[in-house]
């Protein structure tokens, strides 16, 4: 019942994120124009043709329905910036970000962790200090000039996202293990002896698998969002910059599109750590 | 550990006296031109150096701290209260007014709040005072902010709405509005002053990446991010290593945040 109630919750949520994308940049300024009108090049019956496009996109309610219905089909419309379909453009772009975004997240939570673990497993306060201190300065540079330092110095730009989400993870990874490693059953495998290695993997890892994975799901998110500067300002051709670039453009399928899985990709968090949580 | 937090402190307190102080301490106005002195060297007139189109670095970063740090707070304390109005609506029993809650913080985690920040941009005319567009953009990222808190604040009632004095004193008949302002405020009290101490840093980088991205605080007016911008520019970092100073100064600013304690370690 709670995962059938989840979902519906879930679908109503991205129906109506989208929904909300669309009017955003419906209703903001510049949307009316298009600067092909200006177009020598084009003849009065295409100007007027683009015209009649853009008035059907100008009444949201209809284009959203008539969207999503194109959308059920895996058609998500056609980009007025780049004229190409805009499943094409995901799909050639897709494999970038997620690179971008798989890599540094799973590189910031990899740090994260051996970070944490630094704080919580000698529990000496200088080592503790020294993790806390590390994180709080990767905290304190915005991820935009980590990226762009990066960027300059040629190094890998999932290494600059791992660092970015470092410090946003540093304290619940540290949470959790703090919990995990004062537990009475970690404690008496300590005192048996047992090593450090099964340790991790028998009483750390599949103990707070649950609390793991909703990290890594808030984590993705977390990096998805740092896609879009970076992206942006470092000239990477991925899901980020055409997100950028169709803000400036105010291209309505592309943006509609993005709001529908980035609402899909937080919801679905959401979901799963509201069943995760209840199935415990 | 205490040094450190006394150190923090203290840059801390610097820092703020640097940004109420600005007209005192700038040199100069952080819109004057000097059209002789474009891009000019670090001098003892120019003591950072000046901009491309010759202001004045130095008098552009002191006006600016005033910018970031009078701001980031009021557009934390914005973001609390908003969080606050609007989670208080799951305190009440209805299954669906609670579900709505969740949903609406949700969508509004997942909408994509750059474009709002490029409709404000776009929307704003091109005569409006520094004083009004510097305001709307932190307003704005308040508005903008509120789901973050909202969530915590949501979570902590309905961990509220089942207690043993919550059903006391339903029981009793006290009203829902007494129940909030007597019962429930002093248990949220200390959660909205934590959330508020971080969204106060949060906020102070978002305007940064904001500024990099150019839709943060509009030029003449600095801010620390927009002067940020400079770092997109690998050779004027390297002509001018002081172009940097906005960057220490924001870095230092968020580490002493970090390092401040909180308030139960203060009472202990």
């Amino acid at each position: 019942m709670r995962v059938v109630s989840s979902l519906i919750n879930l679908a109503f949520v991205v129906l109506a994120g989208g929904f909300a994308a669309a009017a955003l940049v419906r209703f903001s300024p510049g949307f009316d124009v298009d600067e092909n009108s200006w177009n020598p090049r084009l003849t009065a019956s295409t100007i007027e043709a683009m015209h009649r496009a853009r008035q059907v996109e100008a009444e949201l309610p209809k284009f959203y329905l008539r969207y999503l219905r194109g959308a059920l089909h895996g058609d998500f419309g056609a980009s007025e910036a780049y004229r190409q379909p805009v499943s094409e453009l995901f799909r050639e772009r897709a494999p970038v970000t997620a690179r971008l975004v798989v890599f540094g997240t799973a590189g910031g939570l990899a740090l994260g962790a051996l970070l944490a673990w630094v704080a919580v497993w000698p529990r000496r306060a200088f080592p503790e200090l020294i993790a806390a201190s590390a994180s709080g300065a990767l905290l304190a540079i915005p991820p935009a000039v980590l990226a762009l330092a990066f960027f300059f110095w040629q190094a890998p730009l999932s290494l600059a996202v791992a660092l970015a989400v470092l410090p946003r993870v540093f304290g619940t990874i540290r949470s959790v293990l703090g919990d995990l490693y004062s537990s009475p059953e970690l404690l008496a495998a300590r005192a048996r002896g047992v090593g450090a290695t099964r340790i991790a993997l028998r009483y750390v890892l599949r103990a707070g698998l649950p609390q793991w994975l909703a990290l890594a799901g808030v984590a993705l998110i977390l990096a998805f969002g740092l896609a879009v500067p970076i992206e942006a300002l470092c000239d990477v051709p991925g899901i980020g910059q055409l997100a950028w670039k169709a803000a400036l453009a105010r291209d309505l399928p592309v943006l509609c599109a993005l709001g529908l899985i980035v609402t899909f990709l937080v919801a679905s968090v959401q979901s799963i750590g509201e069943i995760v949580g209840a199935a415990r | 550990m205490i040094f450190v937090r006394r150190a923090a402190v203290t840059a801390l307190v610097a820092i703020t006296l640097l940004g109420l102080l600005a007209p005192m301490i700038a040199p100069y106005p952080y819109n004057r031109q000097f059209r002789d002195f474009p891009g000019a060297a670090p001098s003892r007139a120019f003591p950072m150096g000046a901009d491309e189109i010759g202001r004045d670095r130095f008098s552009r970063l002191v006006w600016a701290t005033r910018v970031s740090v009078a701001l980031a707070p009021a557009a934390a304390l914005t973001s609390v209260a908003l969080g606050l109005a609007i989670s208080a609506l799951s305190g009440f029993r209805s299954r669906v007014v609670r579900r709505g809650v969740e949903s609406l913080t949700t969508i509004c985690l997942s909408l994509p709040w750059i474009f709002l920040f490029l409709v404000l941009r776009a929307e704003l005319p091109l005569n409006t005072g520094p004083a009004a567009s510097v305001a709307l953009t932190f307003g704005l990222m308040g508005i903008a902010g509120w789901a973050w808190p909202a969530r915590v604040f949501t979570a902590a009632i309905a961990g509220m709405i089942d207690s043993g004095w919550m059903l006391q004193a339903r029981a009793a008949g006290v009203s829902n509005l007494r129940i909030a302002a007597v019962y429930a405020w002093p248990h949220i009290r200390s959660l909205a002053a934590a959330q508020f101490r971080v969204l106060i840093p949060a906020y102070i980088l978002s305007e940064a990446s904001l500024g990099l991205l150019g839709l943060g605080v509009p030029d003449p007016l600095p801010s620390w991010g927009n002067l940020l911008r400079d770092l997109q520019q690998p050779e004027v970092v390297k002509a001018n290593p002081w172009v940097l100073a906005p960057l220490a100064l924001l870095m230092i600013a968020m580490v002493s945040l970090e390092l401040l304690p909180s308030r139960p370690e203060r009472a202990i």
